[in-house]
């Protein structure tokens, strides 16, 4: 771990300036494997050192999908286990490499030799090097299949588990938190609200065709496939987060069609306190303007065949919940595998849509400006979309919509005033 | 019947177009292997150029998604069934009669048969172009995109159709190899005798003949759920979508040792004569490769690890993959006991051999990395799987067929391929190949999945896939340095003589070319390692052989006659699949094509009476 921990600057230095400790460390490497080899090989070994570094630097990345800057216990463990499968990688490739270079410098043809003594084996050698490399790859599997088991299921002693059942559609991600907190069942989709250092439990279901789910810092790939109900979780852990809130980022991992590409979203970890926050806020706001009431009649016409937002409740004042009296999960199963049909939404449902920070299954960020873009052309943003195939508003060829009612739809999704 | 297949005159040319279309000599058909394969695999390179010049910026907009998606699944498709598939198929037919001292293949119109149908195949598979429907679900089509609501137009008919008719193609090769292998060795040569390149066409063979049987029930169920109403992976229907991929795998995995096997024995073939010295530890490679063909069915599942087996089948996958790392170590480890105490010479068929366990070695290392299920959840799907398998096709597939042309390119021609434009060829490729995916490992630790078309630049993945799209076009003036260098010595090469390596295979001891008996008198096998024992018995009476076998009058020898026979029954096959795309009538049309041409074959002897006045040349 320390060793990838350094910062990408550091490696930068390094590489480019050599320190006279390395140098020394790279000429007694040089000298002890043969003066035979001499100068030609210190070059190599130096060419290849930095090499070697130049590459480490570019991939100790903490780039927004890097795998080597793990966020919680999940993706942590997976990465123990590469880091220390790496160091055995190298140590056998520098040992059978070397092997090979020293042979081919040191044995290589000289005038008038003559016939090499024709060996044709040597039986305690081949004892030797079968056994040795099973005893290693045996030692390898022993630890790999503790870790299958480890990382199976949430800690036992996790005292509080966030169930999130992830719905994969070509080309976006429904989640819907069975009990967001507090009893309350909340649906949004492309970005997943959760509290930190709290382990989430994900049931994965596809709506259509094979997907896989994959947040590179917080968890290995899992997939989503039609027929099942997979599980996996993850937890993000507070002191691998610098600031709330924090975004992870995902996507889709198995090849889905036309928009495989474009298949993302984020995990977005927030305090306890704040998720709660937003648990309890969930729903359409409190207050609208005229603006975002005329935009809600238009969105009524034009876009409720697909998306959903859950209405007030005129007395209460408090949001409807579309799924409240929906389907239970398991039903939803059935209905599938019996062929009656999928009642998941055919949209993102955008209920929360003014909260989110990102557009379009995590392409774009969330703002006034990005979301117009959006409407205007879903699919010179996200090829392959249905929305442009399927929504009503874009049958015409031209835009359905003039500017000023795109902009009460905007007033409306965002509650603008 | 009979009537009707007398129509046709038996073929007697020995030279011309119609000789190449009903030749049923190993080495022409072994020539037409290779050249349409090379071209498949041209083909599959600029699919690969149009992917890396896409990738190599971020957000870029040279071709759309759905083009892109065609070519990633044209290009793996294509080099492995259509270039790397039929390029060891090409070695079967040159090699294997020459270096077991046999005439030709057991089933020289099987043989035939073999070629037309890959061929047509391909070809078959590659008309999707024209009509602008190339399949585009990858080269493992997983169900349950394969289907109709996912895939309407007919790519996905294509591709099962196509693939199933160069498994034709394959089934039929691998019963002619294992036939052929068993029962024409020429006398004295034991199983334990045989080159190791013969043990591995063995193994490959029967790989060959188990394992597309599996894809072959796939593509007729996914055939038939796509044009005849079944539903063996549609999810709505009960169907189950991960049956497709295990019968993909079970089929798949072994594959894998199809395409690497070969290349295996080639390389253990040309490290001998390079290092003057015998292959080290025969018995534990030829051992080796029948662990690595039996555990090849073992392991199937590791393509699966995020698929959710469950903890149990994952682990159990997990230790068989770990474990088929030892024999192919010890592979490794027995070609550098042969390396170690020879007398190399760097010739450009040994560089590539060299090259070939150089970088087998980095593939097979990070293969033993995915057998690690945990950090492979991290790596599944990602550019990090693309690095491995390309370390492993073309670091270790392409480099040893590669090693294969210019050890055996003077055996068939009598000329040299030049040494100088040979090295320029294994630096371009070798320097190449490292630029291209080396850094791959790392972008896909960035976390880049496979298969995207584009990808932002806030990821930080551009920098590394600049680099790979730089390494194409040095593998690519790679690949123009050997079509030069193949053009000029066929056109003006130095002549090689029969034995230009002093190498220790039956096939050096008859001229080169060879004739088209192969060889006058069938050679008596005392050892491993034939030609070496002959010439050094010989060096040591004092009267060194200098000259091939001597040719005799061909008309003494009894050969199998060319026949129009093989060509008509794979056209007629072929016009039966491709009958499926568009109409059902024309499927009936080459049925009956391919029966009248059955039927033709089956009243035809092996070989024609030949007037003595009719002598055919000499082969050429």
């Amino acid at each position: 771990m320390g060793w990838f921990a350094i910062q990408p600057a550091k490696h930068q230095e390094s590489t480019s300036s050599p320190t006279p400790s390395q140098r020394k460390n790279a000429v007694v490497a040089a000298h002890v494997s043969g003066r035979a080899l001499g100068a030609l090989r210190r070059g190599w070994l130096r060419l290849g050192m930095l090499g070697l570094l130049l590459l480490l630097a570019i991939g100790c990345s903490t780039d927004l999908q890097s795998t080597w800057d793990p966020a919680g216990p999940v993706a942590s463990k997976q990465l123990d286990l590469f880091n220390v499968l790496l160091w055995v990688m190298v140590a056998v490739f520098v040992l059978v490499e070397g092997a090979l270079l020293y042979a081919i410098i040191r044995y290589r043809r000289r005038p008038g030799q003559e016939l090499p003594a024709q060996t044709h084996g040597n039986l305690p050698l081949e004892i030797t090097w079968t056994i040795i490399p099973t005893v290693l790859v045996l030692a390898l599997g022993i630890w790999t299949v503790f870790t299958i088991f480890d990382l199976d299921e949430p800690p036992a002693s996790a005292d509080n588990v966030l169930d999130v059942t992830v719905t994969a559609h070509q080309w976006w991600w429904e989640f819907e938190y069975p009990d967001a907190g507090g009893g309350k069942r909340i649906t949004t989709a492309n970005e997943m609200r959760v509290p930190v250092d709290v382990p989430v439990r994900l049931t994965l279901l596809s709506d259509d065709v094979i997907h896989s789910f994959w947040i590179p810092k917080l968890a290995g790939k899992l997939d989503v496939v039609p027929t099942r109900a997979n599980q996996m979780w993850f937890q993000a852990d507070a002191n691998e987060i610098d600031e709330f809130p924090a975004t992870f980022f995902g996507q889709c991992a198995e090849f889905c069609g036309i928009a495989h590409a474009l298949m993302k979203f984020r995990v977005v970890v927030l305090e306890q306190d704040e998720y709660n926050a937003w648990v309890q806020n969930y729903g359409p706001p409190p207050e609208e303007s005229q603006r975002a009431q005329d935009g809600r009649l238009l969105f009524q016409v034009n876009c409720a065949l697909c998306h959903t937002i859950s209405p007030r409740d005129a007395e209460t004042g408090k949001s409807v919940l579309n799924y409240d009296d929906g389907p239970a999960q398991a039903s939803r199963m059935e209905g599938f595998m019996a062929g009656t049909g999928v009642t998941a939404a055919p949209a993102p449902n955008l209920t929360d849509l003014r909260n989110r920070r990102s557009l379009g299954a995590g392409l774009l960020d969330l703002n006034e400006e990005n979301l117009r873009r959006w409407l205007h052309n879903p699919d010179d943003i996200k090829p392959g979309t249905s929305m442009a195939a399927r929504g009503l508003i874009y049958q015409s060829g031209d835009i359905s919509l003039s500017d000023d009612e795109m902009d009460s739809i905007i007033a409306y999704l965002l509650n603008l005033q | 019947m009979a009537a009707i297949t007398d129509v046709l005159a038996r073929p007697t040319g020995y030279s011309g177009i119609w000789s190449w279309l009903t030749t049923v000599d190993h080495k022409r058909i072994g020539v037409l292997y290779g050249v349409s394969a090379f071209a498949f695999l041209l083909i599959g390179g600029i699919e690969a150029g149009v992917m890396r010049l896409q990738l190599a910026e971020a957000d870029s907009n040279l071709v759309d998604p759905a083009t892109f998606n065609q070519m990633f699944t044209m290009h793996g498709t294509t080099m492995i069934f259509m270039a790397i598939m039929p390029l060891s198929a090409a070695f079967f037919n040159l090699i294997v009669p020459l270096a077991i001292g046999a005439r030709d293949v057991a089933f020289p119109r099987l043989n035939a048969f073999s070629y037309w149908v890959f061929l047509f195949g391909a070809l078959l598979m590659h008309s999707s172009f024209l009509i602008n429907q190339a399949p585009d679900a990858g080269w493992f089509s997983y169900a349950n995109l394969t289907e109709k609501p996912f895939s309407g137009n007919n790519g996905m008919d294509f591709w099962a159709l196509g693939l199933q008719v160069l498994g034709i193609s394959s089934l039929a090769a691998g019963f002619n190899f294992v036939v052929t292998i068993i029962n024409l060795r020429a006398p004295g040569m034991s199983l334990m005798r045989m080159p190791v390149f013969i043990w591995m066409t063995l193994i490959t063979s029967i790989l060959l003949i188990l394992a597309f049987p599996v894809i072959t029930v796939g593509l007729i169920e996914l055939t038939m759920d796509r044009n005849f109403g079944t539903h063996f992976f549609i999810p709505e229907s009960g169907g189950d979508p991960i049956l497709w991929q295990h019968l993909f795998w079970v089929f798949g995995h072994p594959e894998v040792y199809i395409l690497i096997l070969p290349a295996m024995g080639i390389v253990s073939e040309v490290l001998p004569p390079f290092s003057r010295k015998p292959l080290f530890g025969y018995p534990f490679i030829i051992f080796s490769g029948i662990v690595i063909g039996m555990m090849g069915w073992a392991v199937w599942s590791h393509h699966m690890f995020t698929v959710g087996l469950g903890t149990i089948a994952t682990s159990v996958f997990a230790i068989t993959t770990m474990l088929i790392a030892v024999p192919t170590g010890v592979k490794i480890f027995n070609w550098l006991g042969t390396l170690w105490g020879g007398s190399i010479t760097f010739s450009t068929s040994m560089l590539f051999a060299i090259g070939f366990v150089a970088l087998f070695i980095v593939g097979g290392l990070s293969g033993v990395s995915h057998a690690v299920v945990p950090s492979d959840r991290q790596q599944q799907d990602t550019y990090y799987i693309v690095a491995h398998l390309h370390y492993v096709l073309f670091g270790g597939s392409l480099m040893g067929l590669f090693a294969g042309v210019y050890y055996w390119f003077p055996k068939f021609t009598g000329k040299l391929l030049s040494e100088k434009l040979g090295k320029w060829h294994f630096w371009l490729f070798f320097i190449g190949m490292n630029i291209t995916f080396f850094p791959m490992h790392f972008v896909g630790l960035n976390g880049m999945p496979r298969r995207i078309y584009t990808y932002s630049s806030e990821f930080g993945w551009e920098s590394l896939n600049q680099l790979s799209s730089v390494g194409y076009f040095i593998i690519l003036v790679g690949v123009i340095v050997f079509m030069v260098a193949f053009v000029r010595a066929m056109r003006n090469g130095r002549p090689s003589g029969h034995d230009p390596w002093d190498a220790p295979g039956l096939e050096w001891s008859i001229s080169s070319p060879p004739p088209e008996y192969n060889f006058a008198e069938l050679p008596q096998v005392e050892g491993r390692d034939q030609y070496w024992i002959t010439k050094r018995r010989a060096a040591a009476e004092g009267n060194p052989i200098t000259r091939p076998e001597p040719h005799v009058d061909p008309r003494t020898i009894h050969m199998p006659s060319p026949s129009y026979w093989p060509l008509i029954v794979a056209f007629g096959t072929v016009w039966l699949a491709g009958g499926l795309l568009t109409h059902y009538s024309l499927s009936f049309a080459g049925g009956i094509i391919a029966m009248i041409g059955v039927v033709g074959w089956g009243n035809e002897p092996a070989a024609a009476h030949q007037p003595d006045d009719a002598a055919p040349d000499s082969h050429g």
